[in-house]
């Protein structure tokens, strides 16, 4: 889902929908999920509802992520260093 | 949504030297943070690393699985955010050691509160430090 929307500036429900084996309803819920988690925004058009991707807090998880990636690379160039001191000793 | 990180290290060390740097509270002190760790299962400890602005520094954990000399495993939580670290040590041979870091459970949550900044000044001190201690010799 996320992948369609990711390619797409915004699609009605009914795109969506073609794509999977699951009826409307369930695309429909699948989309609500994504809403409620912030990462699809939604707006009417018409008598057509279009959805569109929000992929910022994607990235932010991808940036928490980060975070302790670096917080433990610092703290495992302390731990070489703390081995090698001991060896020197 | 859950995600974990895993990170491997390498290092000339030997398995019982790695261990006692994992497990020995004054050690991981010098390495990690401050703490009150015990190699103990069940012993609930606290990592307490320099306070920021935004956060009060304070990680507590809990001791989950020791397998002297090959892997220690506690939980790691900050806030909302309860997460499960562990290291496994295995010998490489000719005095080289592996450790694998591996964080599980982390969620977007923390990261919408906006915790993302107190990481980031948090990883600028860390730097600091790291490079007081090399200019320190």
């Amino acid at each position: 889902m996320i992948q369609l929307l990711a390619g797409k500036e915004d699609l009605p429900l009914h795109e969506l929908a073609a794509h999977f084996r699951m009826g409307r309803t369930g695309v429909s819920k699948h989309l609500g999920i994504l809403k409620e988690a912030g990462l699809v925004k939604d707006r009417k058009v018409g008598r057509e509802t279009r959805y569109r991707l929000d992929a910022a807090p994607l990235k932010e998880v991808r940036d928490w992520v980060a975070h302790y990636s670096d917080y433990w690379s610092a703290n495992m160039m302390r731990l070489g260093e703390l081995l090698e001191e001991e060896d020197e000793e | 949504m859950s995600l974990s990180l895993n990170m491997d290290f390498q290092f000339e060390s030997t398995v019982e030297r790695l261990w006692s740097a994992l497990t020995d509270s004054r050690k991981l002190a010098k390495w990690i943070a401050d703490n009150d760790f015990k190699p103990v299962v069940g012993h609930r400890f606290q990592f307490r690393h320099q306070p920021t602005e935004f956060w009060d520094g304070i990680v507590n954990s809990e001791v989950l699985a020791v397998e002297e000399p090959r892997l220690l495993s506690f939980s790691w939580e900050v806030g909302e955010e309860k997460h499960t670290v562990t290291l496994t040590v295995d010998d490489l041979g000719n005095g080289k050691v592996h450790l694998r870091l591996e964080q599980t459970g982390l969620s977007n949550k923390a990261a919408l509160a906006g915790a993302e900044y107190g990481w980031k000044a948090w990883a600028g001190k860390l730097e600091r430090v790291l490079a007081e201690q090399d200019a320190a010799g």
